[in-house]
């Protein structure tokens, strides 16, 4: 019994630090759909983009992911930019069936252009900082420590900014009245541009900080998974609340985590199947009962 | 409008099959090519009921096919040894499978379609990967390993019957199966259902204002759709490849596609599956011959390209053009 409380709490706070990054990749999609009213069914593959940052800066010129996040932020930015001006812009007023598919082809669009340039094999790299020794609950690498520290930083630069900068504070005005905000002279296409590409900025860099969880599993086809569990922990967090995502992430990390033990101790299931059907039969719930989310502010 | 008339927009969707189907019959190495088209063109019609006509997407869809193909699967390995059915298994099997993926339809739009736009998306794929999740997870239906039923259709129809099967008569189901999904979306078009969903589709909350009973018209539409999505599961994946994995029968690239054909040929209209199902599996087909490997990377830019500048689809633009032309009544 000792033994299972043990590996259980090992879990949660294993779970809690990757939470965190979870948190930070869902911020970039609650964004955009908080603003634009679009769902990036893409989402993943912005992810990969931001591992493949980690390795090469890593591979290339020795920059740790918790340097190479600006790089990854930055080209995440510039990329979002460049497809909202090429595809999104024209679809903001559009049916959700065309704003899907094209979100969804325009991460086909990532993936084979990864797989076409990098070849489809699996990467890896390993940081080695040292760890952290919690006996007997857990040893944990410095490296999920730095991520974690990493993503609260960025989450909360950008709570200050949505707070106290001026462009934050109209990205708000949109989320909560799109037209209303017109009417005081906003300028609503520039607000969807900047908040585009900020989530997909987002977006990019949380997939950069995966990599201190995933050490070699970077590949073209690894961000399906994330878009799905970004969907479960944006619903989680009320769909058009960043903050609350963020939190959720933090939330979805415990729940994953604590599942996979305790579906662990039935016989005859399969643990890691179970943990994903309890994530979405969650989904499924609070879609539900709770459209707004478990932490919702409304 | 007489009797007949009323059944003239089918006359070229079945042109279509008849000739995709001869074109296959007789040139030599083309059926599979053909096979593929009859499979993606049956998929968008069974989309498009509703898809096209209440303007929710689905984007789970592909958890009735894979309903169908296990409905298929399951009936093949339990009733193989009972001689005495013949080939009356596969229609059996065929039951099963819509009534499989019909089940799963009602208890998912009980729940899912409460909701409206991206929250229904998003519910549709939880529904989707959380199914299959729970397939692998309790191991029902042989789990991770799936169904494989090849050796069971040899026994039951002889070496030559069960690859008679699964080369040919498979890809026949496939496309009785799109005829007969053009000829309900027909029927559904030109009663009462087609008429509350084009104004369910324009404005729900209108709709529901004048008294249409907009939840009831909206499940209509998704089991219909919902079934024949299963019973296309059942002869394209399960009797064709003669295997059910849930790993590729829950793949959601198969709901893209079905977006994607639906798309391309114009959401809404009869003609537009037929359509959009030839010109997207002779895009991928001609694709994957000249650029191999490569297909997917041009084929992206391309429909991200038609969204953009076409968003009404080929049969879209055609219907405008032949707008009070004799071809009017053709066209829909």
């Amino acid at each position: 019994m000792r033994q299972f409380w043990i590996q259980f709490s090992g879990n949660l706070l294993n779970g809690m630090i990757l939470g965190s990054v979870y948190g930070l990749m869902t911020m970039g999609l609650s964004l955009i759909f908080s603003v634009l009213k679009i769902v990036n069914v893409g989402h993943g593959a912005f992810m990969m983009i931001g591992a493949y940052v980690a390795f090469w800066m890593f591979h290339l010129l020795g920059l740790p992911p918790i340097l190479s996040i600006f790089i990854a932020l930055a080209v995440g930015m510039t990329l979002g930019y460049c497809f909202f001006q090429l595809v999104i812009r024209r679809l903001t007023a559009a049916a959700e069936l065309t704003t899907l598919l094209a979100t969804f082809a325009i991460g086909i669009l990532l993936e084979e252009s990864a797989r076409f340039l990098w070849g489809p094999d699996y990467r890896g790299f390993s940081w080695n900082v040292g760890r952290i020794m919690l006996p007997p609950i857990a040893i944990i690498p410095l490296g999920k420590i730095y991520a974690l520290i990493s993503s609260i930083i960025v989450a909360v630069s950008l709570y200050i900014w949505f707070k106290k900068g001026r462009s934050g504070s109209a990205i708000r005005a949109v989320m909560e009245d799109r037209e209303g905000a017109t009417v005081c002279g906003i300028n609503v296409d520039g607000i969807y541009a900047l908040s585009f590409s900020v989530g997909i900025g987002l977006t990019v860099a949380s997939g950069n900080l995966l990599t201190l969880f995933v050490p070699v599993g970077i590949n073209p086809y690894m961000g399906g998974v994330y878009t799905l569990k970004a969907f479960v922990i944006a619903v989680l967090g009320g769909l058009s609340s960043p903050w609350g995502a963020f939190f959720a992430g933090f939330l979805f990390g415990l729940i994953e985590n604590g599942s996979y033990t305790l579906f662990g101790l039935v016989p005859g299931i399969e643990p890691f199947s179970m943990t994903q059907f309890f994530a979405f039969f969650l989904l499924l719930m609070i879609l539900l009962w709770k459209p707004t989310g478990l932490l919702g502010a409304k | 409008m007489n009797r007949l008339e009323k059944f003239y927009p089918l006359f070229p969707v079945y042109f279509l099959y008849g000739a995709l189907f001869l074109f296959g019959q007789y040139t030599k190495g083309m059926w599979q090519a053909v096979a593929l088209a009859a499979f993606y063109a049956a998929l968008g019609q069974a989309f498009n009921v509703f898809l096209g006509m209440t303007g929710y997407v689905d984007f789970g869809y592909v958890a009735f096919m894979a309903l169908g193909a296990y409905g298929m699967a399951l009936t093949v390995s339990g009733l193989y040894a009972v001689t005495w059915l013949g080939g009356g298994m596969i229609l059996v099997g065929l039951l099963a499978a819509a009534v499989f993926s019909g089940c799963l339809s009602v208890a998912v739009g009980a729940i899912a379609l409460r909701l409206r736009g991206a929250y229904f998306a998003i519910a549709t794929v939880g529904v989707n990967e959380g199914f299959r999740f729970l397939l692998e997870g309790i191991k029902l239906w042989g789990g991770s390993e799936g169904i494989v039923i090849s050796s069971k259709l040899r026994e039951a129809f002889g070496t030559d019957g069960a690859s008679a099967i699964s080369t040919f008569w498979a890809d026949v189901f496939v496309f009785l199966i799109a005829a007969f999904a053009a000829f309900l979306t027909l029927q559904y078009m030109r009663s009462r259902i087609g008429y509350a969903l084009a104004a369910l589709r324009a404005d729900e909350d209108a709709a529901q204002v004048i008294g249409v009973n907009t939840t009831k018209y909206k499940i209509i539409a998704f089991i219909t759709s919902s079934a024949l999505g299963g019973l296309i599961g059942a002869t394209a994946w399960t009797l064709k490849l003669t295997y059910v994995f849930p790993a590729e029968a829950f793949a959601i690239h198969y709901t893209v596609e079905a977006i994607v054909i639906v798309i391309l040929g114009g959401a809404g209209t009869l003609m537009g599956p037929v359509a959009g199902g030839i010109l997207y599996a002779a895009l991928k087909y001609g694709l994957g011959v000249t650029f191999p490997g490569l297909q997917l990377l041009i084929l992206a830019p391309v429909i991200i390209a038609i969204i953009v500048v076409v968003p009404e689809g080929v049969i879209g633009v055609l219907k405008a053009k032949v707008r009070g032309t004799a071809l009017e009544k053709f066209i829909v």
